[in-house]
């Protein structure tokens, strides 16, 4: 399998540890990742100034993969949202769609909607399959209790077309239950970290990240697991934070799914970035001492 | 935070009304005239009960072209695009899409944008990304880059003239 690496924005500028394990973890399962040139934000984030812009961003970083016969692999949920609702849109209106490749001109590019795009969760879920991950696990995550996180923009709006069920999301707890991990569904496991608030009302934002988080904690959870590099900003980079926004002491190790997936493949924690989680990642017995 | 009392209200602003209508079926998105009012978007909506936000009250002055209150009112900064008003609603209204009509409307109208956005905005005008590379601190303190951690050259429009153009191109059209 052979897809384009469609970093966005916030992962390649401060999440290295995505980047890393994702790198580290894919082509063991045989997937190969293209870096291209050229890519730019995917425009979600920028959506509520002018959704003209998201789209245009969008149908440049599709056109760059399509113009190399690539289909495209958007590990953040917010990418793959923006990619996959700019396509829905301009396979669906023909003047909306020359309004927009119009623009891409300017550059030599020119959207045609021949690109698939997949997420971190169906690539490894759908697309790779559950088998292949059981055979390459060294060290089994025994009995690790841990709770998921989709983010919202992996399962919404299932008329875009997502990953996973927008309201009992399995997949990646199929797949950590194959590394021998277990999860378990949780009250709060469909609330949002808050994450786009950040722009302008971050201690709202982290509001919402402490109150899930706490939620938690208070289940005895061993670690909490992401796949979105806005979310993992807010749980990890800002755990401490969101504890005072809800008046406790935080204190969950929370790693992205790739992350995990490459400690039970026995890579090593240097390679998946582990130094770089800011949350207590070494309370757990796969990346401290042993 | 709060949108002014319902009955004070003037004139409402049929010709807004029509373009959001007409934007929201350009976008695939079926228009607020569906809505019945059972307040199943609100009652799911993660910036309810922290911010106040109430989305069938959005759709509702929607209905009404009771637009200058919204657009007026810091309340459409509010919700955090979580998408659950949209996928719960039983007659397929969006309100989490009306309200990125209402704030791309607040702004093509020169209203102030709040927080960070005007920062991200021309962050993404002038390199193509949120924000620039960052050298990062590693939980027993050491700086890293993305060299030194083994990453490759982060990928990023090759020619930003041309960019800058398109997007400056783009900045003063609507959906
Ligand atoms: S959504 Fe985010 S992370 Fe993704 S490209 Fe856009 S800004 Fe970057
Ligand atoms: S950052 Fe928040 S809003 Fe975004 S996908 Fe993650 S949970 Fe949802
Ligand atoms: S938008 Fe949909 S969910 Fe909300 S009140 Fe109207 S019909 Fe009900
Ligand atoms: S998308 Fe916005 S309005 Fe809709 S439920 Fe989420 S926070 Fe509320």
């Amino acid at each position: 399998m052979k897809y384009a690496l469609y970093p966005g924005c916030v992962m390649p500028t401060e999440q290295y540890a995505y980047e890393m394990s994702i790198r580290e973890v894919m082509p063991k399962l045989d997937v190969e990742l293209v870096d291209l040139k050229g890519f730019s934000c995917c425009g979600e984030p920028i959506k509520s100034v002018n959704q003209m812009l998201t789209l245009t961003l969008s149908a440049r970083n599709l056109a760059i993969a399509e113009k190399e016969g690539l289909d495209i692999f958007a590990p953040c949920p917010i990418c793959h949202l923006a990619l996959s609702e700019c396509k829905r849109i301009l396979d669906a209106d023909p003047a909306m769609n020359e309004r927009v490749n119009k623009f891409l001109e300017d550059e030599g590019l020119k959207y045609s909607g021949t690109s698939d795009i997949v997420s971190t969760i169906d690539l490894i879920h759908d697309k790779i399959g559950i088998e292949k991950i059981k055979k390459l696990v060294k060290k089994p995550l025994k009995d690790l209790k841990v709770a998921t996180h989709n983010g919202c923009h992996l399962i919404r709006p299932s008329e875009i077309g997502r990953p996973d069920d927008s309201e009992n999301p399995q997949k990646m707890d199929k797949i950590l239950k194959a590394v021998g991990a277990n999860p378990l569904d949780y009250p709060e496991k469909l609330d949002c970290c808050g994450g786009l608030l950040t722009a302008n009302l971050p201690e709202a934002a982290l509001t919402k990240t402490g109150q899930k988080l706490k939620g938690v904690q208070d289940q005895g959870f061993d670690a909490f697991i992401d796949t979105c590099p806005w979310c993992h900003r807010q749980y990890d980079s800002k755990q401490t934070k969101a504890g005072e926004t809800v008046a406790a002491k935080l204190d969950v190790p929370v790693l992205y799914l790739t992350q995990i997936l490459g400690l039970s493949f026995g890579i090593s924690k240097d390679k998946l970035g582990l130094d770089l989680n800011l949350s207590p990642v070494e309370k757990l017995a796969v990346v401290g001492g042993k | 935070m709060s949108i002014t009392d319902l009955t004070s209200m003037g004139e409402p602003q049929t010709e807004q009304r029509k373009e959001i209508n007409e934007r929201l079926r350009r976008l695939q998105d079926e228009i607020s005239d569906y809505c019945y009012q059972c307040a199943k978007c609100t009652s799911g909506c993660e910036a309810h009960k922290l911010l106040e936000l109430e989305p069938h009250k959005i759709v509702a002055l929607l209905k009404r072209g009771l637009i200058d209150e919204m657009i007026n009112s810091e309340i459409i900064w509010t919700c955090m695009s979580c998408f659950k008003c949209r996928e719960r609603c039983p007659q397929k209204v969006a309100p989490v899409e009306i309200l990125f009509a209402l704030k791309n409307l607040a702004v093509a109208s020169g209203k102030q944008i709040p927080g960070n956005y005007t920062a991200m905005l021309q962050s993404v005008l002038s390199i193509g990304l949120l924000q620039d590379v960052k050298s990062i601190t590693t939980k027993d303190n050491k700086t890293k880059t993305r060299t030194d951690l083994g990453l490759p050259e982060i990928s990023k429009p090759a020619d930003p003239t041309k960019f800058q153009m398109m997007l400056s191109k783009i900045a003063v059209e609507k959906v």
